[in-house]
């Protein structure tokens, strides 16, 4: 099972590997500069990495904390809070908030914000069903709020926002990818600690309790790490939905075990891997047409989702 | 092991009295009483996550609910009725849960604990069943893996509500027999509620009675006939 493991690990690493390189070929087509790929390429290349990799693991980790696979930081309104922040960051026509600092920020306060919204309903409700529909809601709700701010702004503040929203890794610069970089690779590293508190929590809150765990930091730690994740990227590249609650599922049904110490680097793979193909797949179309990622996370991820909870009926 | 010093429990009012007893280690207590009329309460009042509403219990000389996180991680383990398993968390996987307590901040199993892990499957009978997810398990199986959990924790008590729930008769004697030798071999302190009452009088095991007029629980006399504990735990003549 080991060896299977590591031939997996590999795999998914050459996954990523095949991805570089058909997107160098795709650009390296038209030109060879260098330039290109050093302002463009390849920054765009690590933000698919990190959004990607950063989703997945913020959407295994609600799942495991929620006991709930079809949690994830887009369907429980997290990413929605960051958008809620960032329009009224660019909406309104304060200069410092209009910053990209200022949008990283928003954004990640309105995870934050949007995540405390959630573990604060989920003391009360149980059902794990209830939950995701209080996220709905969220999402509806702020959906709304962000209409009327855009009805009430300017149209230089609703087009950057609405550019914003359709979420691309292409305005990713090489000063924003260190800032980027800098929040996510020390986290991840954080994450690490964070392993064996959610192995025991796949057997639920009561039971972890009862293995030692601190139930109450654990909660807060998930869902903040979420939120900075979620934040972070949603900042950078817009709304990105599906990630988060179908990667996790896929990483589970490939690797067949629920030990997050496998889970954690086949979801920062897998993640990679599918925001980086369907990136690919974007770029090859955009001779004739300009598409967001989210079209394809969403494209590619709901009938994935259709499909686990087929196999969940069974 | 466990020692109870005038204690009433419940949650907001006084639910029962219990007797003035110690439970001892190499023992199966077998909690025999109505639905609803607070066995689970008991237990969880044993686990200290209801605080006595007078007097106290101890714990190898601690107070229950004073015990923090970790430390009753290594003196109680609990387990809950009604596990159904989870997909694609293997049986080996899941008892090596038990060693949470044990292990570092990274959780990495040591020889110590795989060594724990491999006992713990071993005298509970499923070291055939390692590589099966817990969802695939029968239900007698299934228990038999809670148990494994429980003793891969290594706590000197173990109480356990209503393991004997949805099993058929062959597994529920097959499970009684087994905690009873595991209560005698590993000199553990188990406490669990039933209502397989025959079988737990055949094999013998002391019986806290949980009388229901008397609003008490007790232990039953050593020969105590099945006619007088149903009379007195269910009311009926």
């Amino acid at each position: 099972m080991l060896v299977l493991c590591i031939w997996h690990l590999n795999a998914g690493q050459l996954g990523i590997g095949i991805g570089e390189f058909w997107t160098a070929i795709i650009d390296g087509g038209n030109s060879t500069h260098e330039i290109i790929a050093r302002e463009f390429r390849i920054p765009r290349m690590l933000t698919a990495v990190v959004a990607g990799g950063g989703l997945a693991v913020s959407g295994m980790i609600m799942q495991t904390l929620f006991s709930n696979p079809l949690a994830g930081p887009y369907v429980l309104g997290i990413s929605s809070g960051s958008s809620l922040f960032v329009a009224l960051c660019t909406m309104t026509g304060i200069p410092l908030l209009q910053s990209n600092l200022g949008i990283v920020g928003g954004a990640f306060i309105g995870a934050l914000v949007f995540g405390g919204i959630i573990l604060f309903f989920s003391f009360f409700i149980r059902s794990s069903v209830s939950l995701l529909l209080v996220g709905l809601m969220l999402g509806s709700f702020t959906g709304s709020l962000i209409s009327i701010l855009e009805a009430t702004s300017s149209a230089g503040e609703l087009k950057s926002f609405t550019m914003w929203t359709m979420g691309s890794l292409q305005n990713v610069q090489f000063s924003d990818l260190t800032l980027l970089l800098s929040i996510y690779l020390p986290s991840l590293l954080l994450l690490v600690v964070l392993v064996k508190p959610l192995n025991a929590l796949l057997l639920g809150e009561q039971e972890a309790q009862q293995l030692g765990l601190n139930i109450k930091m654990v909660r807060i730690s998930c869902i903040a790490v979420t939120a900075l994740f979620t934040g972070l990227i949603t900042a950078f590249c817009g709304p990105i939905a599906f990630v988060g609650l179908a990667v996790p599922n896929v990483s589970r049904l490939i690797f067949r075990t629920q030990n997050h110490w496998i889970l954690l680097p086949a979801n920062l793979l897998i993640g990679a891997s599918f925001i980086l193909f369907g990136d690919i797949l974007i770029q090859l179309l955009e001779s004739t047409v300009i598409l967001p990622i989210n079209v394809f996370t969403s494209l590619l991820g709901a009938p994935i989702v259709i499909f686990i909870i087929l196999k969940r009926m069974k | 092991m466990i020692e109870f010093k005038d204690t009433i429990i419940g949650y907001t009012s006084p639910l029962l009295e219990i007797e003035n007893m110690c439970l001892e280690t190499g023992n199966v207590y077998v909690l025999i009483g109505k639905n609803g009329i607070g066995k689970s309460t008991f237990l969880r009042s044993i686990n200290g996550e209801i605080n006595p509403i007078q007097g106290e219990i101890q714990i190898g000389g601690q107070i229950s609910n004073k015990l923090s996180n970790s430390a009753r991680a290594k003196t109680l383990s609990f387990t809950a009725a009604g596990f159904k398993g989870i997909p694609f968390l293997s049986t080996y996987d899941y008892v090596a849960l038990g060693r949470t307590p044990h292990t570092g901040v990274l959780g990495r199993l040591n020889d110590v604990d795989q060594e724990q892990i491999r006992q713990a499957l071993e005298s509970t009978g499923i070291s055939h069943l390692t590589e099966r997810y817990t969802d695939q398990l029968s239900d007698g199986e299934r228990q038999l893996a809670t148990i494994a959990k429980s003793l891969a924790q290594q706590t000197p008590v173990i109480l356990l509500d209503e393991p004997s729930a949805f099993l058929d008769y062959l597994n529920k004697r097959t499970l009684i027999q087994t905690l009873l030798r595991i209560a005698a071999e590993e000199n553990k302190c188990i406490v669990l509620s039933s209502h397989d009452l025959d079988i737990c009088l055949e094999v013998g095991a002391p019986i806290l009675l949980v009388d229901q007029r008397l609003r008490k629980i007790y232990t039953a006399e050593e020969n105590a006939s099945k006619a007088s504990v149903i009379q007195r735990a269910f009311g009926i003549e």
